[in-house]
């Protein structure tokens, strides 16, 4: 008994196993970022869809409606290989002369020095600007809502008070209106949180890659403990992972919620 | 100021871009035991590691392993993700219309079928069956022209899903590169057999790279044949795939 | 221009698969999410603490997992129960299990949305009906059935184009059989072949985008259908939200 204690604890720390543990880290970052960057683009497709003018309203809409009729998992792919071209582009407007785009003989860069080398760090800032981008785009309405939520005597008042438009919107209603985006702000980042599953699309050694790759049958002393495919053990390990992450964060929004709505009249409470 | 800022960019990004010239970047799959694996200190491990190690130390030049998954390994070399890939990857006219390889450092070796012992599975006269394959390689490229009109052909993302799913027995058959199957069969203690004749596809494995990269070929393939010539190939080779070998000794 | 077009044709066979996969699971994730929706609002206990719990761990983790778990956990139990039974040929089947995730997936956000809509249907209407003598289940088809689907079908249109979105990530998590590949796979390997990526992608978006709008439309006209008694049709606009 004590013996089968000690070797399951040692498979279990093995280097494989603490590579996977330790890469929850990319998972970690790319929610944390991604979360971030998405109320970032939310206040400002908010912003640009309560703009006095008429093309900044346009594209806020655009934004806010085009990325959300598309799959996640479609932009989340798009964008990064997007960027990176869009940058290698760039640089070959500068470096690449005509000789070289000729001696280019693969599709992509247009010329040799024109090639942009991306690793997991480069692609995990990209994963997370674009989940911040596609969800950004969800937050732009929520928070357009929620702009619209903040009592208009609120605003009145600070209007009477002599502030200006600016001041009216930064010091009364931005601040006033986090009560009313709250609730579905917490609704974006249950969907960021599952969208960190995604990661090893773009080539990141995640906690999803390492799960499959530890519960792959082996056959091979030589490689490794042989065993049978153990691979649903490893991803119910994962499901088990996002449901506490989505439990502790849906605590986290209701205490902050609670904290946000004290002095406030709602009707949710 | 827009283009100042344009052109800032882009020397940064030229900045890590001709930084990264300085080690060679090999991808291997790390999912192709004995080839390439991860091994228990969570590294990439195997014959094609030693050996890129080893070509490296003899080209003196810094290399780095990278993990891809397989069915991208080829957009991502060509996107210039890395420089070069060693995974096991058999030198076929199709490949070398998109990449360059060295000179193989495995001969061409035989495909072959694996079933489930006592299936009684006859690959010259397969019909309604399920047939696993790894997306991307010579073996799927095989069954899509052979065997799909009268077969289910299942591609896998790894050969160690497909493994996995005959294992299973949701697949009749796999069709893999035989200096990948024998091991498995043999650990397989009489659980899996050899079925059919050997299916010869495929020029041997080789290295594969960027066509515009002739000196690093040329770096590459001086230093395969001098590892060939002083024996560590077939060393690595007897190493890696027991009864295999010695193939390079003069 | 003309490459444009090309490509559309080139995706139309491909987008039937992702159509098939939303077709085949929408039925039967709506029956099953009222099932589980009453469960969740039942006063017995192991029924309510069971359609809770399922709920929350479905909507609390990603389907990307979901499919990986269920289909090795599938696979798993091939040899023991599916094998004997005949019936491994389409229990393993993308096209069986890809729906059969998506059922269970898309049944516990559509409780989720039942359920809010079960607490909002109207007390007095209720006890009206039961003052009337009607029976459960009476009052069930009478008069609470018709209130909770009319408050959950904005929300439900919703779900529906979220689900049809979340079609685009069987294939990447299910091994592909022969020529089967959904629009996701066949932007993927035609990105892989020319590094053109703002034509590929754009084209499988645009097609997402127009299968989505077509589900408001048709939703919008159901929509429009039950609250036929209104005096103001309130109309349905393309805007899904945040509601998953």
């Amino acid at each position: 008994m004590s013996d089968d204690f000690a070797f399951w604890l040692s498979y279990l720390t093995n280097g494989k196993h603490l590579t996977w543990y330790a890469s929850f880290q990319f998972t970690i970052f790319a929610a944390a970022f991604g979360g971030t960057l998405a109320v970032i683009f939310g206040l400002i497709g908010a912003t640009l869809k309560n703009s006095r003018f008429l093309t900044l309203r346009v594209i806020g809409t655009i934004y806010s409606s085009i990325v959300r009729g598309v799959p996640d998992v479609l932009f989340f792919l798009f964008f990064p290989l997007a960027f990176e071209q869009g940058v290698e582009w760039l640089i070959a407007t500068q470096v690449c002369s005509p000789e070289m785009i000729a001696a280019q003989s693969a599709a992509w860069p247009p010329c040799k020095d024109a090639n942009w080398f991306l690793g997991t760090p480069e692609y995990l800032v990209l994963a997370s600007v674009s989940l911040g981008l596609v969800y950004g785009a969800f937050a732009t309405n929520v928070i357009h809502g929620a702009l619209r939520s903040v009592p208009q005597g609120q605003l009145e008042a600070a209007r009477a008070y002599g502030m200006s438009a600016n001041q009216v919107l930064w010091r009364v209603q931005i601040r006033q209106m986090w009560v009313y985006a709250l609730p579905g702000l917490s609704n974006v980042w249950m969907l960021i949180i599952k969208a960190t599953s995604l990661l090893s699309l773009l080539q990141i050694a995640d906690i999803v890659l390492w799960a499959d790759r530890l519960g792959a049958p082996n056959f091979l002393p030589a490689v490794g403990l042989v065993h049978a495919d153990w691979r649903w053990r490893y991803y119910l390990v994962l499901f088990v992972f996002y449901i506490l992450i989505t439990w502790i964060s849906e605590k986290s929004f209701d205490a902050i919620m609670r904290r946000a709505g004290r002095g406030i009249l709602s009707e949710a409470r | 100021m827009k283009k100042l800022i344009l052109t800032a960019a882009a020397l940064l990004a030229l900045g890590s871009a001709t930084q990264a010239q300085e080690t060679v970047r090999i991808a291997t799959e790390g999912a192709y035991a004995p080839w390439n694996f991860l091994n228990d200190a969570g590294e990439p491990a195997g014959f094609e590691i030693d050996l890129g190690n080893a070509i490296c130390a003899k080209a003196a030049i810094t290399c780095e392993f990278i993990i891809n998954d397989w069915d991208s390994i080829i957009p991502n070399l060509l996107a210039g993700n890395y420089d070069v890939i060693m995974a096991g990857m058999s030198i076929t006219d199709e490949r070398l219309e998109t990449i360059d390889f060295t000179q193989n450092y495995f001969p061409p070796d035989p495909s072959l079928f694996v079933a489930a012992a006592g299936a009684g599975i006859d690959p010259t006269a397969l019909e309604g069956k399920r047939v696993g394959v790894q997306g991307g390689t010579i073996q799927a490229a095989y069954a899509e022209e052979n065997l799909a009109a009268k077969n289910t052909v299942v591609s896998f993302g790894t050969a160690d899903q497909a493994m996995a799913d005959l294992a299973a027995g949701n697949l009749d058959t796999i069709i893999a590169d035989g200096a990948y199957l024998e091991p498995v069969v043999a650990a397989s203690s009489g659980a899996l057999e050899f079925v059919g004749e050997e299916v010869m596809i495929g020029n041997g494995v080789g290295a594969g790279l960027r066509k515009d990269e002739a000196e690093l070929k040329t770096k590459f393939d001086d230093a395969l044949t001098a590892l060939k010539a002083d024996g560590t190939v077939d060393k690595l080779i007897a190493q890696w795939f027991e009864g295999r070998g010695p193939y390079f000794a003069e | 221009m003309d490459r444009f077009i090309a490509e559309l044709g080139l995706f139309a066979p491909a987008a039937v698969f992702n159509i098939y996969f939303a077709l085949a699971s929408i039925p039967l994730g709506f029956v099953l999410a009222v099932f589980l929706a009453l469960g969740k609002a039942s006063d017995n206990r192991l029924i309510n603490r069971l359609s809770r719990g399922y709920i929350y761990a479905f909507r609390g983790s990603p389907l990307f997992i979901q499919f990986f778990m269920i289909y090795s956990l599938a696979l798993s139990f091939n040899v023991a129960v599916w094998k004997p039974m005949g019936m491994s040929w389409w229990v393993l089947h993308p096209l069986f299990i890809g729906p059969l995730v998506l059922v269970l997936n898309t049944a516990a956000y559509t409780a989720e949305i039942f359920y809010g809509a079960l607490r909002a249907v109207p007390r007095g209407e209720i006890e009206a009906a039961r003052a009337y003598g009607m029976s459960r289940v009476q009052q069930f088809r009478q008069v609470i059935w018709p209130n909770l689907i009319r408050l959950a079908w904005p929300a439900y249109t919703n779900e529906v184009v979220f689900l049809f979105h979340a079609t685009a990530i069987v294939y990447l998590a299910l091994p592909v059989i022969g020529q089967q590949k959904d629009l996701m796979i066949t932007a993927k390997e035609l990105f892989e072949r020319d590094y053109n990526a703002f034509l590929h992608f754009s084209v499988a978006a645009l097609y997402f985008l127009a299968v989505s709008l077509v589900v408001f439309f048709l939703f919008g006209l159901v929509y429009r259908r039950l609250m036929r008694h209104m005096p103001a049709i309130p109309r349905m606009r393309y805007a899904p939200t945040w509601w998953r």
